[in-house]
């Protein structure tokens, strides 16, 4: 089971703002998604490479420049920028 | 008790791809922050990584240039760590299956030291601490990198030394990276430890990190080892840990952040395939490889017959190796444009960077020329040597600065003229030679090469010069 708190958690480390209302509607979800994941554990897997489950290799590019997307995109979801860069808390202690 | 150290390298070199690892934003050094980003690069929710083509072929070029086995199957990791340089919060690298295995680098001192792995990863972002925030910026979050691990086998600060600069050469003549190191493409950890000579068990190590700099590298290593030794030596104990050289001090301390947490929690990213390198594609790369740096040395020693210290001065720098080669073309005397390579033309040239680059006046189609004007008789020594810092001072080619004439020579009577001259205006030096100071009789050469304007022959002249002062 899923608690509420935990989906606030999520919530607040995601820098997503959930109103009052979706939080019952958004922790019985997150219960269904984690017991759909449990399903796993019942899966016959002898034999199965988890690994590499598409069997595919070398899916490459070719090596040639695309123009980059404009600053401003690129910031746009930024908590905070300045000077064209990314802003985050001091780091350096 | 006397103390051996023991040094382990892992660098990291920057791939001189057009692209990312995983996107097609460009490599190129420097622009305005987050300019060369895009959804893949910055990390974004819900995109999808591309391995570029290159980065594998670059990669391959690297391992058989360090003598390793290409794994056929090989894959990426996502390893864990948060740090704002990282977007993702995970750095995609290789864990347990890098691309190359088993390597070597051979030293001048015959001693080789193992290269255990060479794997690709990505490059972080840049920060910049200012003003109580950092600021990042994305730029060469995703550049391509190897990282070439090597085994603990260096003794010395001068075995580091050679084999970094080593592993750079190789790296600038097979084109995978202009390893610059005060640009970062090119950064060494070195791992060093200390243990009393002829102990085969190894002492605890530190880790210092992060250097671009060989001089600073040797600094550091020094300082290292004689701290580790001031330690055992009092009774103390080294802590394994992880430390930053400072240059303005020159002393290493304790890093605390990202490194203190070691669990990476690796596991394979489950976006990127299989890497899959058939043997024929080992096969052929390794056949376009050029020639390495010590295969050039040899064949510089042993088949144009040049002295070993020279033969390494041209090879250092690629550029200037392909020049020579270039200079030589259809010539008799490799010796001679390597003299005037080392000489006179490296004299010209500033700095190491110059050196790199060696985009100079005299192209070496115009040395060439020259060269083989010497091999034919037709301009003596001298008068080359004025030429060539002529042309390194203007550009002009050689038929620019020798005329017909000079090249004619002097005619028999004005040469013969010229030497009994020279005898009558230098009294002294002809006492002094008669007295037996074999040594006087060049000033006398000299005053005929000076009035000759170089034309004369130095060798004809001396023994000229002897014949008249014997006969007067």
């Amino acid at each position: 089971m899923v608690e509420k708190e935990e989906i606030m958690k999520i919530a607040i480390l995601s820098k997503l703002f959930v109103a009052d209302d979706e939080i019952e509607k958004l922790t019985e979800d997150m219960s269904r998604i984690i017991s759909f994941a449990d399903t796993i554990n019942n899966a016959a897997d002898e034999g199965t490479d988890f690994d590499n489950i598409n069997n595919l290799s070398n899916v490459l590019r070719e090596d040639e420049v695309v123009p980059s997307y404009d600053r401003e995109k690129i910031l746009k979801n930024a908590k905070d920028s300045d000077e064209g860069c990314f802003l985050v808390k001091n780091i350096m202690k | 008790m006397k103390y051996e150290l023991v040094a382990g390298f892992e660098t990291h070199v920057e791939l001189s791809t057009n692209t990312k690892i995983f996107c097609s934003c460009t490599t190129q050094f420097g622009g305005e922050p987050n300019t060369h980003c895009c959804p893949i690069c910055i990390g974004l929710p819900g995109t999808l990584p591309k391995l570029n083509k290159r980065v594998v072929e670059y990669a391959i070029r690297a391992g058989l240039a360090t003598n390793c086995e290409i794994a056929e199957i090989s894959k990426m990791d996502r390893k864990n760590y948060c740090y704002p340089d990282l977007p993702k919060a995970y750095q995609i690298s290789q864990y347990d299956m890098p691309l190359c295995n088993h390597g070597y680098i051979e030293l001048s001192n015959g001693r080789k030291i193992r290269i255990l792995r060479i794997h690709i990863e990505e490059d972080a972002g840049k920060l910049v601490h200012s003003r109580g925030s950092t600021m990042v910026d994305y730029n060469r979050g995703g550049v391509p990198l190897i990282e070439i691990v090597s085994e603990p086998d260096i003794r010395s600060v001068d075995e580091a030394r050679e084999y970094v600069e080593k592993l750079q050469l190789i790296m600038r003549y097979i084109g995978v990276s202009d390893c610059k190191m005060q640009e970062g493409s090119m950064r060494c950890d070195v791992n060093i430890s200390v243990r009393p000579v002829g102990s085969e068990k190894l002492g605890t190590r530190t880790e210092i990190k992060n250097m671009n700099s060989i001089n600073f590298i040797a600094k550091a290593m020094e300082y290292e080892f004689n701290r580790q030794v001031d330690l055992i030596e009092s009774g103390e104990k080294v802590i394994q840990e992880t430390l930053r050289y400072d240059d303005v001090t020159n002393t290493t301390s304790g890093m605390r952040g990202k490194e203190d947490a070691n669990d990476y929690r690796y596991f394979r990213d489950p976006d990127l395939v299989t890497i899959n390198v058939p043997r024929e594609r080992v096969e052929e790369i390794k056949a376009s490889l050029p020639e390495l740096p010590s295969q050039k040395l040899d064949r510089y020693v042993e088949e144009l017959g040049l002295p070993e210290k020279d033969a390494a001065l041209l090879v250092k720098y690629r550029k200037v190796a392909e020049y020579f080669e270039k200079a030589i073309e259809g010539t008799k005397t490799p010796k001679t444009a390597a003299n005037f390579i080392i000489g006179q033309i490296f004299r010209a040239v500033e700095n190491e960077s110059e050196k790199e680059n060696f985009d100079i006046k005299v192209k070496a189609e115009s040395l060439n020329e020259l060269i083989k004007l010497i091999d034919s008789g037709k301009v003596k020594m001298n008068l080359a040597k004025s030429t060539l810092d002529k042309m390194l001072e203007t550009g002009k080619n050689v038929s620019e600065l020798i005329s017909e004439s000079d090249m004619a020579g002097l005619d028999e009577n004005t040469f013969n003229d010229l030497c009994r001259q020279a005898v009558e205006v230098n009294p002294k030096a002809v006492a002094d030679y008669k007295n037996g100071k074999e040594k006087a009789i060049k000033s006398i050469v000299g005053f005929v090469m000076k009035n000759s304007r170089g034309k004369a022959d130095a060798v004809a002249a001396e023994e000229k010069i002897k014949e008249i002062i014997l006969n007067s």
